[in-house]
């Protein structure tokens, strides 16, 4: 009973908290670009992008290298 | 030649079977901002995928023409706006629209992440995206591009085809402009 207790507390106040954060992230920007730097961070690219880079550069005639690379190659 | 930016890059991860260290370097440098302004200049995720591939692919073959006159950003963000203007033109983004739920997955935030942030930042992101397509075209790319501090206001004068006074003087605007429909989107 006293554990249940200490654990529904400590859940509450980890709600709380989460709830504080996301407000305080959320919410607090100064200006348009904030909140749009904000939502840069929060989205990422999907890694099948990279994936489709590889095999359509294994598709592509091959790159060519500097010269500097061919004569000490 | 000095092309600036690349030794920004974190070791090589994503990409091991790529041409050269040099393209893994220059894309880990970079594809999360060029995602991110391909994703809202074309409000679709999965169109977005597949402009950041194509702008990619792009960037590399063209590699060996790139005279680091401007930083590496820089271009990519040049090839990036050149090819989402392209795709707005097309018959198919006139006609064809993304569906709502298409957002969820794209502005995946990290796992540790709790489901009442995880719906904030979502209802944050359609937000963002309902706010900027209200715009002109014009403040949208100014937004999003002076958002990026790692541009400089004459990187983004020259992307946008102005001069830098007149992207602060547009920049003004062009926030005034965000808040205002940003406020229709609640």
């Amino acid at each position: 009973m006293k554990y249940e207790k200490k654990f529904r507390q400590e859940e509450q106040q980890q709600v709380s908290e989460n709830q504080l954060q996301s407000q305080q992230t959320i919410h607090d920007f100064a200006t348009p670009e904030d909140m749009l730097r904000f939502d840069a961070k929060q989205t990422m690219t999907p890694n099948s992008v990279a994936e489709r880079l590889n095999r359509s550069l294994k598709n592509q005639p091959r790159l060519a290298q500097p010269w500097w690379k061919r004569l000490f190659s | 030649m000095d092309k600036p930016l690349i030794e920004q890059a974190p070791p090589a991860q994503l990409l091991p079977d790529l041409a050269s260290e040099e393209l893994t370097a220059l894309y880990q440098a970079h594809h999360r901002e060029i995602f991110y302004l391909n994703l809202r200049l074309l409000g679709d995720p999965q169109r977005a995928e597949d402009a950041t591939h194509d702008v990619f692919l792009k960037a590399f073959t063209k590699w060996k023409d790139f005279r680091g006159d401007s930083s590496c950003r820089a271009w990519l963000y040049r090839i990036a706006i050149n090819h989402c203007s392209n795709l707005r033109q097309t018959w198919h983004n006139r006609h064809i629209f993304p569906a709502e739920e298409d957002f969820v997955e794209d502005n995946a935030p990290a796992n540790t992440d709790s489901p009442l942030r995880v719906l904030e930042i979502k209802e944050l992101g359609d937000r963002i995206q309902k706010t900027l397509d209200g715009l002109p075209e014009e403040y949208r790319l100014l937004l999003l591009l002076v958002a990026d501090q790692e541009l400089s206001y004459d990187e983004v004068a020259a992307l946008t085809g102005q001069t830098p006074d007149a992207v602060r003087g547009k920049l003004h605007r062009a926030r005034k402009a965000f808040t205002a429909q940003f406020q229709k989107t609640a």
